[in-house]
């Protein structure tokens, strides 16, 4: 009894209590801080053009962080996810051009997308919840092999020639006066928010994420749902690189390169909480909006790209002790 | 020797045990008696040092101590073996005996002898273990051995001995005796917790009874009878905790025959269970009544044998086909496989049953109804409080055992499988899990429990089998159930 | 009467036992199996294998593999992760081509001490990062995986930031001709400090109580400290001894490179896992045995050349790499499925 009792956290009330609505806007009052921050130094930032820009790189991020969510959740882990970006990237475009680099070619490239990336998350899911192989150790030889496909294949040269609607649809379009990546982030947003609250595959990863056995004891099919999170993962990962692959106009080998890092970092910066089931789809947007506002203010004052990256690794640091305050038990 | 007073330590704003006066003299075996919940395993912690008492005085041989650690715990001579093990499973039995306390010569180990002074401590106790293999690879009685020669390494003052023969045969547990016997000789103060009446008259010159973390009373062994202990345990007369079962035995419902699983914990085991009678499983703890449970559910893997519901054979079980077989099974450690405590109280209650239609269609999930869904059944078990959307880590023990518990009633099940279904919960919240086993016994149910608390199967019972080393050993009927009965069996030698 | 009762008890336990199959896998018979397979089909496919020229250069490499590989084990042994190690390569390659830089200006003609003073700091940098891993690991309870991630890419931008990603020139020249390309007793100077390392290593593990200590809390965490071992300066230990390793790999890279380089070291995270891994090491922690790692080493420094001498194109090599990783625990999952709990 006593044992137990020490495992468990403070009592709360059923209510919102002050402090619950501070922890829950956390976030977004950071990211308002650090957007005046930088505003104070570079005004631009404060700019609404900028503004728009954040939103519309935020949304890229906000998708891989998404995709890297669905198998954080379940304890897991995709370090293949940034090479599979590139993967994906350069075989979409390859088939694009073989296919003509017509308007219709978009379908086989968006088809060779959803194949490859579906192949990756399979093997990904099988290995790991089959098998059950660490999940770390198992992404990280799996984003080696898929880099090396990425940089044979197109041996090592973007693939150009691609239909010019993908990119101008795409990248440049925009519905209602908002750019089309926004659109199509927010509807893997809704999307997904709906699949984790009203499928069963979705209360199925909260329940595999906060405790393994208890789902196993409870009947559920913990297999095929983590295969299925994977595989959900890698699609998500191939719809971000082909909105890449649209905006850069080529497809790049070194397009994921940083991209695992990132959505890790956005996901956990978002308080995804690694290895305890909690978290959203939400938390990872925040968390991507959060990451781009400030790659977005240090590059309008011009901060050297290479400190960046000692930022990203500091910003994840942080955001890990600051979110283990509220997880102790 | 040792003195506390006042001891009070609070979890949650509860106190687990308040102000309570323990003493130990040299040479003395003073038993700590109470049930579950009772407050026996914090004071023991406390004394330990595991964590910080909140209120009290802590005097040992005349000194005050304001404040404790595990290792100063350890440095003036007080040293604890809790049924939790403090082994590590990699290293072997030789460097667990010797773990943090090392004997080097400068920089280097000195293994041999380290080796031949654990020899010679486990031979003075009796114990014969493999010195060179890993801790992993022994059964739990042989690490209980370890664990205890580990704590007697030091040569302590005061030895905690917490449910010491809860999983050694009797055998083993003579030869423990012995040891205390040794060391009470030795000038020893002995900490005792147990459950066992006839070892507490045996071993311990005086007895402290806890319950609901206060002190009811210390009393010399030697005057009080086993009733009196009993009635200062429990507070009140037994037959109001447990509910009278009216058992109409009927169709059998679960027949297990020959079954032994692929790590051997349970072997050709076999036994029935009908609809409207509660079967007990006894037995020590790794006796493989658990494992004969999880093996029905599916969460075992079986080597051989049939397992047949109703007049269905079951092929391959697994929890999932299980569930829809109308099997429940509820597991031991329900914080380690019952439930998803970082998860709201709501969805631990129907994450067995969303293949309900009520609570989902296809792969979609109604969860605009599951509020509905759970209210009778958390209603029916008096969840407190009733918040279905808080955390299911923020429940007592007893409320915890309710959110498991509220899944066996989202449907009716045919049979329903209870692995200690009361550890870790006050009287109250036993009451309750009695009473919900009652009304499903009596509306046609068959339920199976396996608990070490042998007061639950004689009064909830009316058919036992007896568990040893995988076996079942013995099956007793209702009216041949009685304490001294069931624990003839426990050691399976004179079954 | 009593001894039998107690006999009898474990004979009837024969599940918990390790079996013979078990014990082979443990002892690393997959290791010996995998490196005696590679070398014997590497010979006989292509003969140059066993030139003498080409043995020395798979020693080489197998010395730079090794070292960073120990590290890993030493870590991981200790229930933790370090994706950080190929990062501290880098940035202790470029410290200490640095440091060479700076002290061949301002002290000319004290070569001896500008290469020694390089070590120290380099080896300095190591330490603190190991400090600062096991710091946060510890102090915070932080999964090491994400410490280590984060710390990986704190320090690659660090050395990034100060070199612009060119290599940094201007290392001694005799720390080239004697370190990177010295012999001693006919095997290179980097393989002698390399089987040192080993040495060292195995001696920890088996005859100090640090090696014990930092299996007890990669087995169990709660048993050791409760045991009375100070987890908190058992991990402190291995993560600075690792770092320590990783900062003497990034200092013969550059005796080998001649160059302070920060884009070495890219796949060293995965080289060393698997070597870790391959040897035996436990993902969960409290397993690993460094002679064994050393093996494993030796086996992928092995199938890296063999693959060099039939010009497998070096993008494949990673691919190779990463397969050879999941098939190793693939198999060791499905042997040993049985044994686990």
């Amino acid at each position: 009894m006593s044992m137990e009792a020490k495992t468990q956290p403070m009592a709360q009330l059923s209510g919102l209590s002050p402090r619950d609505v501070l922890r829950a806007a956390r976030l977004p009052i950071a990211i308002v801080v650090v957007l005046i921050l930088f505003g104070l130094v570079e005004p631009r930032v404060l700019s609404l053009g900028n503004f728009r820009n954040i939103a519309l790189q935020a949304s890229y991020l906000a998708i891989f962080a998404m995709a890297q969510t669905m198998v954080l959740l379940t304890r897991g882990f995709d370090l293949s996810l940034g090479y599979t970006v590139s993967l994906v990237s350069v075989a979409a475009s390859m088939a694009m051009v073989a296919m003509g680099g017509g308007d219709a070619s978009i379908l086989y490239g968006v088809g060779a997308a959803a194949l490859i990336a579906g192949a990756i998350g399979l093997a990904n899911g099988v290995l790991i919840a089959g098998i059950g192989i660490n999940p770390l150790v198992t992404t990280l030889g799996m984003a080696n092999m898929v880099l090396a496909f990425a940089s044979t294949i197109s041996g090592g040269f973007p693939v150009t020639g691609l239909p010019k609607s993908l990119t101008a649809e795409f990248a440049q379009g925009s519905l209602l006066s908002i750019p089309m990546p926004i659109w199509i982030a927010a509807l893997v947003f809704v999307l997904l928010f709906l699949v984790l609250k009203a499928t069963r595959f979705g209360r199925s990863l909260y329940i595999i994420g906060a405790n393994p056995r208890a789902a196993v004891a409870a009947g559920i099919r913990t297999v095929p749902v983590l295969v299925l999170a994977y595989v959900l993962c890698a699609l998500l990962a191939a719809l971000g690189a082909l909105l890449l692959t649209a905006r850069t106009g080529s497809g790049e080998p070194n397009l994921g390169g940083n991209l695992t890092l990132e959505a890790i970092a956005a996901a956990v910066v978002g308080g995804v909480r690694l290895a305890r089931g909690e978290g959203g789809v939400g938390a990872a947007v925040l968390g991507a909006l959060f990451v781009t506002v400030l790659s977005n203010g240090m590059n309008l004052v011009q901060i050297d790209g290479y400190l960046q990256q000692i930022c990203l690794g500091v910003i994840i640091i942080v955001s890990l002790i600051v979110n283990r305050d509220e997880a102790r038990r | 020797m040792l003195e506390v007073t006042g001891f009070t330590k609070r979890f949650r704003g509860i106190a687990a045990l308040d102000n309570v006066d323990f003493s130990l003299n040299e040479g003395e075996v003073h038993a700590l008696l109470g049930e579950n919940g009772a407050g026996k395993s914090t004071l023991i912690n406390l004394i330990a040092g595991t964590f910080p008492w909140a209120e009290g005085v802590y005097r040992i041989n005349g000194r005050t101590i304001t404040s404790l650690t595990p290792q100063v715990a350890q440095e003036i001579g007080i040293a604890a073996v809790f049924q939790e093990f403090s082994l590590v499973p990699d290293l072997t039995v030789v460097e667990n005996i010797f773990l943090g306390r090392e004997q080097s010569s400068g920089l280097f180990l000195k293994r041999k002898q380290m080796r031949q002074a654990a020899a010679e401590l486990l031979d003075s106790l009796g114990f014969h273990l493999p010195l060179d293999e890993k801790v992993a690879f022994l059964s739990r009685a042989q690490k209980q051995m370890v664990e205890i020669a580990k704590a007697l390494r030091m040569r302590p003052k005061v030895l905690i001995l917490d449910e010491p023969t809860a999983s050694l045969t009797d055998g083993e547990a003579e030869k423990l005796f012995n040891a205390i016997a040794l060391l009470k000789a030795r000038g020893v103060g002995i900490i005792y917790v147990s459950h066992r009446m006839s070892e507490i008259r045996n071993l311990s010159d005086r007895v402290t009874v806890l319950r609901g973390g206060k002190k009811i009373g210390t009393v010399v062994t030697a005057e009080i009878s086993d009733e009196g202990l009993i009635e200062m345990m429990v507070g009140r007369p037994v037959e109001q905790l447990f509910p009278k079962i009216d058992h109409k035995p009927g169709a059998v419902r679960l027949e297990v025959r020959d079954l032994t699983t692929e790590k051997h914990s349970v072997i050709s085991a076999s036994f029935t269970a009908r609809a409207g009678e509660v079967v007990g499983l006894a037995g020590l703890v790794g006796c493989g009544r658990s494992e004969l449970c999880r093996a029905v559910f599916g969460l075992e893997t079986v080597e051989a044998g049939t397992i047949t519901l109703g007049d269905k054979p079951v092929e391959r079980p697994t929890p999932t086909s299980m569930l829809a077989a109308n099997v429940c099974y509820f597991p031991a450690d329900r914080g380690s496989e019952g439930l998803a405590l970082a998860r709201p109280a709501r969805e631990n209650a129907t994450m067995s049953s969303l293949d309900l239609p009520e609570l989902s269609s296809g792969p979609l999930l109604k969860f605009w109804r599951e509020n509905e869904a759970i209210r009778a059944p958390l209603g029916n078990l008096a969840l407190r409080p009733m918040a279905p959307e808080r955390k299911a880590s923020a429940f007592s023990g007893g409320n915890q055992q309710k959110l498991m518990l509220a899944r066996g009633l989202m449907k009716p099940f045919d049979v329903y499988l209870f692995d200690e279904p009361t550890v870790g919960i006050d009287v109250g919240a036993k009451a309750d899990v009695y009473n919900l086993i009652k009304s499903l016994v009596e509306a046609g149910a068959s339920v199976v429990v396996s608990t070490s608390e042998l007061p639950e199967l004689i009064n909830l019972a009316s058919r036992v089998y007896v568990m040893h080393e995988g076996k079942v050993v013995a099956e007793l009927a209702q009216h041949e159930l009685s304490e001294a009965q069931v624990l003839s069996h426990y050691f399976g030698g004179r079954a | 009467m009593s001894s039998e009762t107690a006999t009898m008890t474990v004979a009837n336990a024969p599940s918990h036992r390790a079996s013979r199959l078990d014990r082979f896998l443990m002892q690393g018979g997959i290791v010996i199996t995998f490196l005696v397979v590679a070398v014997v089909a590497t010979a006989l496919i292509e003969p140059r294998f066993l030139n003498r020229l080409n043995l020395l250069n798979v020693m080489r490499n197998f010395a730079l593999l090794l070292i960073p590989s120990l590290a890993q084990m030493l870590v991981m042994t200790a229930g933790g992760f370090d994706l950080s190690v190929g990062a501290v390569v880098a940035a202790t390659s470029v410290v200490t081509a640095a440091v060479m830089l700076v002290g061949n200006g301002y002290f000319p003609g004290m070569e001896l001490a500008v290469i020694i003073a390089s070590l120290v700091i380099a080896l300095g940098v190591g330490a603190l990062v190991g400090l600062v891993n096991a710091g946060l690991v510890s102090a915070f309870s932080l999964s090491p995986f994400m410490v280590t991630l984060a710390m990986m890419s704190v320090l690659m931008g660090i050395a990034l930031y100060f070199t612009q990603g060119i290599p940094i020139y201007g290392v001694t020249d005799s720390f080239v001709a004697n370190v990177g390309r010295g012999q001693f007793l006919g095997l290179p100077i980097v393989l002698w400090a390399a089987l040192g390392v080993l040495a060292a290593c195995i001696v920890m593990q088996r005859f100090t109580a640090l090696g014990r200590h930092i299996y007890a809390v990669g087995s169990d965490q709660r048993s050791a400290r409760l045991s009375g071992v100070a987890t908190g300066r058992t991990l402190i230990a291995a993560y600075m001894l690792a770092g320590l390793l990783a900062a003497l790999t990034g200092y013969l890279m550059t005796s080998r490179l001649g160059s302070g380089q920060s884009t070495i070291g890219g796949t060293l995270a995965l080289e060393t896992i698997a070597a870790a891994v391959i040897g035996g090491v436990s993902l969960r922690g409290g397993v690993g045995r460094a002679e064994l790692v050393a093996l494993a080493a030796l086996f992928l420094s092995v199938i890296a050349n063999a693959m060099n001498l039939v010009q497998v194109d070096s993008r494949y090599q990673t691919l190779v790499l990463g397969a050879v990783l999941i098939i190793a625990l693939a198999i060791e999952r499905l042997l040993l499925r049985k044994r686990q709990s």
